[in-house]
C-alpha cells in the first residue's frame, strides 16, 4: 500500500470516528472572520435541482461555516477532472463515475451523498414500459451514450432481467435529446433522470410510466466529491462544506419555497418556466429523500451492491477496493 | 525524400515539446498524457481492435459526407458564379446556413434524416459545402474576360464555354475550397457522431471521456483523426498538382 492510501486510510477512519454532527451549523465562524475561498464544480448548467448550493451560499450555511463558495458549471465528466487535479476543491458527481474515475487513477473520493434514491429510469408510455425488466427483451432504447449512469443504470437493469445490450436496440442520443426520440416513436423507451424527463414528457401530454433501477439493481446515488490531496491536507474543511451543505439541503427538504426563491434568484431561465422548474424541484427533492434524508450519509449497502453490480458489468475492475472509492463523512 | 525528412523532423519536435510539457508542467495522464502512454494505449486499441471498429465507420463518414458535399457544392458554385440572379436568390440562405453553429443543428438533423450513416453523411455534407461552394463561385468569376470574349466570337456555347474555360481556370480556386472542405468533413463526421451514433471516432472520444475516464484513449482517437484529416488533404493536394500539371 502506498504512502498515500495509509494517508488516506487514515484519515478516513479519523473522519468516520470523529464526525457525527455537521460543522457549519455548530460552529459558526465570526463575522469578521476571513472566509476561506473555494470552488464548486457542477456538471450542467445553473439548474432547480442545485438549489440547495444555491441555499447554502445566499442564506450563509457556507458563510456560517467559514466559507465562500464559487459555483462553475462544466461537462460532467470534467469535474472529476477539475477536482482531482485541485483546480475545484468540490465536484457534484455520480457514484457510478467515481467507481470508474478512481479505477483509472484518478486521485477523487465519494464523501458525502445528495440523492439518496437512484434518480436514472427506464421512460416511456405508461402502456410501453414493462413492470420487469425481463420483459425489456426486443425493445428499442434511446440514451445518451454507451457512458455514465444513464448507460450504467440501463446495463444493469438489463442484467437484472437475465438480458444484455444484444437483446435490445440501443440508439444513441449523445445531445440528450432522447425524449425527442420517443416522441418521434423511433424508440419505445428512454433513459431518464425521474426529476426531469418524465416531466417533460407529461408536459407534452404523455402518460407516463417508470422502470426504475433501486427496486432491481440497487445503485448508489450522485453525492458530492474531493480530491485525495485535499482530503489528506484539509479534512476540516471538507467537513466544514459538506455539513453547510447537507445542512441547506435538509433545509430546502423542510422548505422547498426556501429552496425555489434561491434558485429563482440564481438561475435567470427558471423565469421562463417557473411551474416546470418547481415541478422539477419537487421531484428532486422525493429523490433526495429517499426511503429517508439522512444528512448526506453513505448508504454502504447500496455502495457494495453498486460497486459488485459495475464489477459484473465490466465497467471497473476491482482493482481498488470498495473502501478507497468513498470516505465516510456523514452519520 | 526531402520533404519526408521534413515532416519527420517535425513530427519529432513536436513530440520532445509535447513531452517536455508534460514532465515540466507535471501533469497526470488523465490532464495530459506523455506520448509515450498514448502510444503505448494506441498499441493496446489497436490489438484490441476497437480502433480500427471505430476509425472504419468515421472513414466512411468522411468520405461519403465529402464527395456528397463536395459534388453538390460545385455545381452550386457553377450556378452562383454564372448567374447573378441565382446568387441574389441563395446567397443568403447560404451564408444563413453557414453562420447556424451546425452543433445546434445536428441533433434535429439526426430525428429528421432518421438517425444512421444518412443522417451523418448530411450533417458532414453540410460543413464541407459552404467553402467549396464560395470558391467555386469565385474562381467561375475569375476567368479571364478577354478569353471568355475569345470563345464567345468562336461560337461556344455557354456550356461548352463552362466545360473549357471556366471551370479549368476555376479550378486553383477550387482546390483551394476542396483542401479546406476536406479537413471541415473529418470535423463534420465528428459533429455528426455526437448527434447520434453508434460507432466512430467521435463515439470513441465521448466513450474514452466521459465513460471510461481514459484520456490517452481520448487522445489516440484526436490522433486518428488528425491522421485521417492529413491522409485526405494529401489526396486532394496530389489531385491538384495532377490537374494542374497538364
Amino acid at each position: 500500500m502506498s504512502l498515500s492510501r495509509v494517508i488516506i486510510a487514515s484519515l478516513s477512519l479519523m473522519l468516520a470516528a470523529c464526525q457525527q454532527t455537521p460543522v457549519p451549523s455548530e460552529a459558526p465562524v465570526s463575522a469578521d472572520a476571513e472566509l476561506r475561498q473555494v470552488s464548486l464544480a457542477l456538471g450542467y448548467r445553473p439548474d432547480v435541482q442545485f438549489a440547495p448550493f444555491y441555499v447554502a451560499q445566499r442564506e450563509g450555511f457556507y458563510a456560517d461555516a467559514g466559507l465562500e463558495v464559487t459555483i462553475e458549471h462544466h461537462q460532467a465528466p470534467d469535474v472529476q477532472r477539475l477536482v482531482a487535479d485541485g483546480q475545484a476543491e468540490f465536484g457534484v458527481a455520480d457514484a457510478t463515475d467515481v467507481m470508474i474515475a478512481r479505477t483509472a487513477d484518478i486521485p477523487i473520493r465519494y464523501v458525502s451523498t445528495l440523492y439518496q434514491s437512484f434518480p436514472v429510469a427506464l421512460i416511456g408510455e405508461a402502456a410501453s414500459v414493462p413492470t420487469d425488466p425481463a420483459g425489456l427483451a426486443g425493445m428499442t432504447i434511446g440514451t445518451p451514450g454507451r457512458f455514465g449512469s444513464s448507460w450504467h443504470a440501463l446495463l444493469a437493469l438489463l442484467e437484472a432481467g437475465g438480458l444484455t445490450e444484444d437483446d435490445v436496440t440501443i440508439r444513441e442520443y449523445p445531445q440528450f435529446n432522447q425524449v425527442d426520440g420517443l416522441s418521434n416513436g423511433d424508440v419505445a423507451l428512454v433513459t431518464g433522470f425521474r426529476n426531469n424527463e418524465p416531466l417533460q414528457l407529461e408536459a407534452r401530454g404523455t402518460e407516463v410510466g417508470l422502470l426504475t433501477v433501486d427496486e432491481v439493481a440497487p445503485l448508489p446515488g450522485p453525492g458530492m466529491i474531493v480530491g485525495d490531496e485535499l482530503l489528506a491536507e484539509d479534512p476540516n474543511l471538507v467537513q466544514a462544506f459538506v455539513g453547510a451543505t447537507a445542512a441547506a439541503q435538509a433545509a430546502v427538504i423542510d422548505d422547498p419555497d426556501l429552496g425555489f426563491a434561491a434558485a429563482e434568484a440564481s438561475v435567470p431561465a427558471i423565469a421562463e418556466d417557473p411551474e416546470v422548474a418547481r415541478a422539477i424541484l419537487d421531484a428532486t427533492v422525493g429523490l433526495w429523500e429517499g426511503d429517508g434524508f439522512v444528512d448526506g450519509e453513505i448508504d454502504q449497502e447500496a455502495w457494495a451492491a453498486g460497486y459488485a453490480t459495475m464489477m459484473r458489468l465490466g465497467f471497473i475492475d476491482g482493482s481498488v477496493p470498495l473502501e478507497e472509492m468513498f470516505v465516510v463523512t456523514r452519520r | 525524400m526531402r520533404r519526408i525528412g521534413t515532416a519527420l523532423v517535425s513530427l519529432a519536435v513536436f513530440v520532445v515539446v509535447w513531452k517536455l510539457v508534460s514532465v515540466v508542467g507535471g501533469y497526470p495522464d488523465y490532464i495530459l498524457p506523455a506520448p509515450e502512454v498514448v502510444a503505448e494505449r494506441a498499441w493496446r486499441a489497436i490489438g484490441t481492435g476497437i480502433l480500427w471498429e471505430h476509425t472504419a465507420v468515421t472513414l466512411l463518414e468522411v468520405v461519403l459526407g465529402f464527395a456528397v458535399g463536395a459534388s453538390i457544392a460545385v455545381l452550386t458554385g457553377v450556378a452562383l458564379g454564372k448567374s447573378l440572379l441565382i446568387e441574389r436568390v441563395l446567397s443568403p440562405y447560404i451564408v444563413a446556413a453557414q453562420a447556424v453553429p451546425i452543433l445546434a443543428l445536428a441533433p434535429l438533423l439526426d430525428i429528421w434524416f432518421g438517425g444512421g450513416l444518412l443522417a451523418r453523411v448530411v450533417i458532414c455534407a453540410l460543413i464541407v459545402f459552404f467553402p467549396i461552394a464560395i470558391a467555386t463561385m469565385v474562381g467561375i468569376r475569375s476567368t479571364d474576360p478577354l478569353l471568355d470574349e475569345m470563345l464567345r466570337s468562336l461560337g461556344a456555347t455557354d456550356p461548352q464555354r463552362t466545360r473549357l474555360l471556366e471551370i479549368p481556370s476555376a479550378l486553383p480556386v477550387i482546390f483551394g475550397g476542396l483542401r479546406v472542405g476536406v479537413t471541415l468533413a473529418v470535423i463534420g463526421a465528428v459533429v455528426a457522431e455526437w448527434a447520434g451514433a453508434s460507432t466512430g471516432l467521435g463515439v470513441l472520444i465521448n466513450i474514452a471521456n466521459q465513460g471510461l475516464f481514459d484520456t490517452p484513449l481520448m487522445f489516440v482517437a484526436l490522433a486518428a483523426l488528425a491522421i485521417i484529416g492529413l491522409f485526405f488533404y494529401g489526396l486532394v493536394v496530389l489531385a491538384e498538382r495532377r490537374l494542374l500539371s497538364h
